[in-house]
């Protein structure tokens, strides 16, 4: 019955399984990479604010380290499985081999639940784990960084106790710091900014000048934001961006066809990207229907909110003039969706490379911070560019090539690089 | 008058001195004290024929005059030239001079025997026997009193001698006390007693034998002390105005000290007689204030008491509450510096049947007979009674008092507040239902008294507005004489800018009915905390929040995350504008923006977001302003005792109040003020549900006994009940995906507040959705309760999210949640029911067909012969079960009320069914061709409320003049209808009807809401059309 169940971890290997045959990888390459080198389980013994003592449980799952240290968050979870820390530590192996920056999959967490504890407790927890973990992290080995329920406080303790044990300063061991603490500048920008450069490059390979393109965006958060300032500045026009209202539990779309002004915007949004409806009507904008960003007569939709927002019922309804999807959200296209989208032959960004701007940046903050010299903002987002740019174009001519969709070339790009690193060290 | 040791000539001069200033024409006036002979005047008295005069009386002598003289001839007034003011002022003059004079003299006698007890102590003599001589001489009825009392206390000790003395003295000699046993149902008559002065004597004499001189020392200083309260006793108990109680308080205080710590029967009496008459006469109320409040704390109260010369109201529910906590409180703050420091604001309160007197005085008497008309006159007429009320004038001796008040207050903002009779009896149900009104106070004195008066005026008419009256209707309480007690209070607070408001504000609950971790129990309290007037925190908003802490676990956060913390923070502040002399609600963003720098602590109250970092300002943090704030309190909790104070305040009123509590404070940044208190108040759908014993066992569907809180949700028509074993099976992530649009979609389509969710894990999962369904707030938001079941897997239970996802939403937007262990032995989960009953969704949305049996959608009346769904939790007993019943229509219809508690008196459904068949009727179905007409959603499931909409759907099949035409008939209806029930029920929505129209290919596809046609559960219901169809 267990076995028939939904299983992170299995899916993963499955997909990897599919990508292997394609790639017709050897037996002891696909044996190696479809399950991790290495894992720790250990408990952390907490005394709770009450005086009772409770046992909490870690993990770390470092995938592969071929390409360089592991890289990869801490999840705070009240329900984390060690299938789960599998599954999403061998997707951080491809997630930094697609952006081909010299790094590993790692992925870890504590089964607990930060509703039930006290930040002291918490911290309690975090330094636990590094007590637990501190032989086997560090810059040179393994970098965490903030994931679910976890954040730059929890990064700080954790770094304080990692610096307590080797007994020297070490702030290349954990990334998303914040700023003047051995953060990076422009890791804002980084995740929207760095959809935008892979956006560029894909319709310079087109032909197609950006100023001579309409594009519609979903999502008016982070993502979204930089994502049309960039655009913007490129010379390209938004035309309608959709945004969520927590009053009315829904979504409105917000369409300019002369485009959309994105500080006249940001001025009537709130810090959760939802843009004030009354504010917008009477600065011109037209209120539509949530969905009414997938339909409209553009050539670049944007999905930058939530995952399984371009499914079966709505994909039918992208104009006909769309050419490029670029991907700035998590999983926003369901499988059913994308076989539409490929017969459409419309040219998508995947996700996993078109959102990769933020572990670029996290990757940068590290080298930062190993150099204990922190780079101007500028400094980090051109550094960005050349990396998006670059990643973008060997996908790119990878499809081509080998006549593949984008979304599968990345994929492939991916394990054969860490395959290939994984052979060239005699592992395999 | 206030000093009592000044010669009486100097008193008498100074009095005469004063007197002309109170005069419309001072220059001109002139007065005069005559008193024991003696005269008094000023330079330049001169006799005139105009003169008003008032005796000075004392023991009912009269021993004196105050007149008051015009020099000259001046215009004519009330009264010959003068004021009927200035003649009250004369006899109150006169009056309090004669006070002064009886004060005079028993001071006299108390200090002459306080002296002779001096001497005694220095001279040895028997001490009783110097002050009984003393007594006799100066206040033979004292000493008579004394007497009779040792007497009494000598026959209670059991003296033979004392006993023969009082019968002999009661009845004569003729021994009547067989009488007394033999005929006890018969009243004995000339049983009046007569104590003759030998009596006197012989009692004392036997004292001395039989008790020691002590003894009689403390009985008679007893008695002396306690015979000064008896005038205080006498007006209390014999009903007297207020003023009259007033003034004998007034009196007994300047007695001078002594008493303070006497503890008897009588003051005990007196004490008791006075709670009853200012605070309540309910019972449990004086069990327990008689522990707290003495004597002396009504002096400083009756100070600032309004009343008229009649009066005999009391303060009312509301301000009886707050006086007992402070007095609570500040026993308890002996031993507790963080109750110690605890105050209420400066408050003047109105005697609650001035309301009577106002009316009385304005003719508008008649009002009182408001209540017994129907409903929607009432609701038609109450805007004209507030203007009627709010153009009346108010008597002149409570616009006196008013103008009193004001001067006391300066010109702080105020808030009128209700504080009525049925408060007090029904506690806290029927809070709430009256106004509470800001006044920023500003402007000339007469700018102010109007405002004051105006806003005391409204409060005034809430009594007769519909909401109270319809709920008095439905409870009962209709004939209850209600009366309005006022609470006119300083508003808490600092200046910041144009604006005024508390630093914070909130209200707390000594029992947390909405717990985000198991870690908190029930008894950890919780406090809703808002920047800012404590309004916001005392509503529940659905689009704004305040700050949730439980005070006995103030680590725990409802919203752990930083994204979580910043969703749930308040983003509106109440205040009141000084210089627009209004109330206003503004975003915190820009209050801080124009006038952080001057808001006071401003780092107790927000952090500092940077870099996905929540920080607490410290130190010279001076950059608050430039970086993005949100208010999150976590200063004030970590760096100040505030949570602990409440925590406190919390434990010891529900301990001595015997009754969870909830309580409204704010702080204006240096002190921490109560503003009210009362037993714990739920709103009608969280109050503590009657589990119901004895329920056979097939209608259980299932018991719960861990983290129950407290709320009721009845007829539940739908269950949707995610199989735990089937969902952990799913082994496709898309299938898991697609369970959680199908509840999405389900949360659209089934009637409101009418359905269950109940779901394995964690519902809204991210991620990891195999924990729980994948769903966002906006997917269950229609839901009546929603619960977790938490299955075994293998030898560990797993962890519920107890709604964490999105557990303030669920909050402000009164949704139950509840977890499910069927696991557990001691409880029943009907898996047959739940599990095997017939799944519909296939039916209701064929496009999640195979899911059906994951998410198993049960229609409960299909499957159990009409019966619905009722689920009952009872936080107190620690117990919740959902059962099945017949639907009853009086529940129906008070769910249906809504949140806002509006009152089911008559049927919101059926007068909506009766209006769309109305429609059905007269619509020319051909001209306007149509079809078809539906009724779908409340009206058609007979749970209409009072602000629902009548749902029709019309099956059009015409061109488009017809469907113009169509529109602006219904149109017509709608606006009515709209109009029809707010006179019914007081609410508006700019349209009552709800009309989609659809087409023959809108049903032949099942697009939309069509599918409700003849659709297999919750099916649309045809009406019948009364002219010419198609």
């Amino acid at each position: 019955m267990a076995d028939k169940s939904y299983n992170p971890y299995a899916m993963a290997q499955a997909q990897f399984d599919k990508a292997a045959e394609a790639l017709n990888l050897d037996q002891a390459s696909r044996d190696l990479l479809r399950q991790p080198l290495r894992e720790y389980q250990f408990s952390i013994p907490v005394h709770l604010d009450d005086g009772t003592v409770k046992i909490f449980r870690g993990f770390r799952v470092q995938h592969n380290d071929a390409r360089g240290p592991g890289k990869g968050g801490l999840r705070f979870h009240p329900q984390e499985t060690i299938d789960t820390v599998r599954a999403l530590a061998m997707w951080m192996t491809w997630k930094c081999a697609v952006v081909d920056i010299p790094l590993g999959g790692s992925k870890g967490g504590v089964i607990c639940d930060p509703h039930s504890l006290t930040p002291r407790e918490e911290q309690q927890i975090c330094r636990g784990w590094v007590r637990q973990m501190a032989r086997n992290v560090g810059h040179d080995l393994d970098v965490p960084a903030p994931d679910v329920m976890t954040n730059a406080q929890h990064m700080l303790w954790m770094l304080d106790e990692f610096e307590a044990i080797h007994g020297h300063k070490s702030p290349g061991f954990i990334t998303g710091k914040p700023v003047g603490m051995g953060g990076s500048l422009g890791r804002a920008e980084a995740t929207g900014y760095g959809v935008v450069y892979t956006l560029r490059e894909a319709l310079k390979n087109m032909g197609k000048p950006n100023s001579e393109t309409k594009a519609s965006v979903q999502g008016f958060g982070n993502v979204a934001q930089h994502a049309i300032r960039l655009y913007t500045e490129l010379g390209g026009r938004v035309v309608c961006v959709s945004s969520w209202s927590q009053k009315e539990n829904t979504s409105y779309s917000y369409r300019k066809d002369s485009g959309i002004g994105l500080d006249e915007l940001l001025k009537i949004t709130d810090r959760f990207g939802e843009i004030d409806q009354t504010a917008a009507k009477n600065l011109g904008y037209e209120i539509l229907p949530g969905g009414a960003w997938l339909e409209q007569d553009v050539d670049i939709l944007i999905p930058a909110a939530m995952e399984n927002q371009i499914n079966a019922e709505n994909v039918a309804r992208i104009a006909k003039r769309v050419i490029v999807i670029a991907e700035g959200a998590n999983g926003p296209t369901t499988p059913e969706a994308d076989q539409v989208i490929k017969e459409r032959n419309i040219f998508v960004i995947p996700d996993f490379l078109a959102n990769a701007g933020g572990v670029t940046c996290s990757y940068f903050e590290q080298v930062q911070s190993n150099m204990n010299y922190y780079w101007e903002k500028k400094e980090v987002l051109d550094r960005l560019d050349q990396k998006m740019t670059s990643a973008f174009h060997a996908v790119n001519e990878l499809a081509a090539k080998k006549k593949l969709f984008m979304r599968d070339a990345a994929y492939f790009i991916a394990i054969n690089r860490v395959a290939q690193a994984c052979k060239d060290r005699g592992w395999t | 008058m206030g000093r009592s040791d000044a010669a009486l000539p100097e008193v008498c001069q100074a009095i005469v001195r004063e007197i002309p200033a109170g005069w419309q024409f001072a220059e001109f006036c002139r007065a005069e004290i005559e008193l024991n002979g003696a005269v008094y005047r000023e330079p330049g008295w001169n006799p005139s024929p105009w003169v008003q005069s008032a005796d000075i009386i004392v023991n009912d002598v009269k021993v004196g005059a105050v007149r008051v003289y015009y020099t000259h001839e001046m215009p004519a007034s009330d009264m010959g030239p003068f004021l009927k003011e200035e003649a009250r002022l004369v006899n109150s003059i006169a009056s309090r001079l004669s006070h002064f004079l009886v004060y005079r003299q028993v001071r006299a006698k108390a200090d002459s025997v306080q002296s002779a007890l001096r001497d005694l102590q220095d001279e040895g003599k028997s001490e009783w026997r110097v002050v009984l001589d003393l007594l006799r001489q100066t206040d033979d009825d004292l000493f008579g009193r004394v007497a009779h009392k040792m007497l009494i206390h000598l026959s209670w000790k059991g003296i033979d001698e004392a006993q023969n003395l009082m019968r002999g003295a009661q009845f004569g000699s003729s021994g009547r006390e067989a009488l007394l046993i033999e005929e006890p149902n018969r009243p004995h008559r000339d049983s009046k007693y007569v104590l003759p002065g030998e009596t006197n004597e012989e009692t004392f004499q036997i004292a001395a034998r039989h008790l020691s001189s002590d003894e009689i020392l403390i009985c008679i200083q007893k008695w002396i002390q306690e015979d000064k309260l008896s005038f205080v006793t006498q007006v209390v108990n014999r009903h007297l105005t207020l003023p009259a109680v007033v003034d004998a308080l007034s009196r007994h205080n300047q007695l001078g000290p002594g008493q303070a710590t006497l503890q008897s029967p009588v003051k005990r009496g007196v004490e008791v007689a006075l709670i009853r008459r200012f605070f309540s006469d309910q019972l449990e109320f004086i069990n327990i204030a008689k522990n707290f409040i003495t004597l002396e704390d009504f002096y400083p109260l009756v100070q600032n008491i309004i009343y008229g010369a009649n009066s005999h109201g009391k303060l009312g529910g509301k301000g009886a509450g707050l006086f007992l906590a402070r007095q609570i409180l500040r026993k308890y703050g002996a031993n507790d510096p963080l109750l110690a420091e605890l105050k209420i604001p400066r408050t003047w309160w109105i005697a609650s049947d001035v309301i009577l007197e106002f009316m009385h005085y304005n003719d508008l008497d008649d009002i009182i007979e408001q209540k017994y008309k129907e409903i929607s006159l009432v609701r038609q007429e109450y805007p004209h009674i507030v203007q009627a009320f709010k153009r009346s004038r108010f008597p002149p001796d409570i616009l006196k008092g008013l103008s009193v008040a004001l001067d006391d207050f300066g010109d702080c903002p105020l808030i009128v507040r209700s504080s009525s009779l049925l408060e007090d009896r029904v506690g806290a149900a029927f809070s709430g239902k009256y106004k509470s009104l800001f006044l920023a106070n500003q402007g000339t004195k007469a700018d102010r008294l109007e405002a004051l008066t105006d806003a005391i005026a409204e409060v005034y008419a809430s009594v007769f507005g519909p909401d109270p009256i319809e709920y008095r209707t439905e409870r009962g309480l209709i004939d209850f004489g209600e009366e309005m007690g006022i609470m006119i209070q300083q508003v808490v607070g600092t200046r910041m800018g144009p604006y005024f408001m508390p630093l914070v504000a909130g209200v707390a609950f000594s029992r947390n009915e909405f717990r985000w971790s198991p870690r908190i129990r029930r008894e950890d309290g919780l406090l809703r905390l808002v920047p800012g007037l404590g309004t916001r925190a005392v509503d529940r908003l659905s689009d704004d929040y305040p700050v949730l802490i439980a005070p006995g676990h103030p680590g725990l956060r409802a919203n752990a995350t930083v994204e979580e913390i910043l969703r749930y923070s308040p983003r509106k502040i109440d205040l009141i504008n000084l210089e627009k002399n209004t109330f206003e609600t503004v975003e915190i963003a820009s209050l801080l923006h124009d006038h952080g720098d001057d808001y006071p602590q401003l780092r107790l109250l927000v952090s500092v977001v940077r870099d996905g970092q929540l920080l607490q300002p410290r130190g010279f943090d001076t950059d608050i302003m430039k970086g993005e704030t949100v208010v999150t309190f976590a200063g004030l909790v970590a760096d100040t005792p505030f949570v602990k104070r409440i925590r406190n305040i919390l434990a010891v009123l529900e301990d001595n109040l015997k009754t969870p509590v909830d309580m409204e404070f704010a702080s204006d940044g240096k002190d921490f003020y109560l503003l009210q208190c009362r037993a714990q108040s739920y709103s009608p759908e969280f109050r503590p549900a009657s589990i119901p014993k004895n329920i056979p066992r097939d209608r259980i569907v299932f018991s719960a006994n861990r983290f129950v809180s407290n709320g009721h949700a009845k007829d539940i028509t739908h269950i949707v009940y995610v199989d735990p074993s089937r969902y952990v099976e799913v082994a496709e992530h898309s299938t898991l995906l697609a369970v959680g649009r199908a509840i999405g979609k389900l949360n659209k389509l089934l009637p409101k507040r009418q359905f269950i969710l109940i779901g394995p894990g964690r519902w809204g999962s991210r991620g990891d959705i195999k924990l729980g369904v994948n769903v966002t707030y906006s997917d269950i938001n229609n839901t009546a309760a929603l619960i977790e079941v938490a299955r075994k897997r293998g030898n560990y239970v797993p962890d519920l999210s107890f709604g964490t996802h999105f557990f303030q939403d669920l909050v402000e937007s009164r949704i139950h949640y509840l977890p499910l262990y069927p696991d557990d032995d001691t409880i029943i989960f009907n898996e047959q029911l739940l599990a095997h009953s017939p799944s519909i969704l296939g039916r209701v949305l064929p496009e999640f067909a195979e899911l059906s049996e994951t998410v198993r959608l049960i229609d409960v009346p299909q499957v159990t012969d009409g019966m619905h769904l009722q689920l009952l939790m009872n936080g107190d007993l620690g117990e919740a079960l959902a059962i099945l019943a017949h639907p009853s229509p009086t529940s129906t219809a008070s769910l249906a009320a809504g949140p806002e508690g509006a009152s089911p008196v008559q049927d919101h459904w059926h007068w909506r069914f009766e209006m769309a068949q109305r429609i059905a009727e007269y619509i020319d179905a051909g001209q306007l061709g149509v079809v078809g007409l539906y009724l779908i959603g409340s009206t058609k499931n007979g749970t209409a409320g009072a602000s629902s909409d009548i749902d029709l759907l019309v099956h059009f099949r015409g061109d488009e003049t017809q469907q113009c035409r169509l529109k602006l008939w219904l149109d017509g209806w709608s606006l009515c209808l709209d109009e029809m029930n707010y006179h019914r029920t007081g609410h508006r929505r700019g349209g009552l009807l709800d009309v989609l129209v659809i087409t023959d290919d809108d049903i032949a596809n099942q697009t939309g809401l069509a599918a409700k046609i003849d659709a297999v559960t919750d099916a649309a219901r045809p009406l019948r059309l009364g002219r010419s169809a198609h």
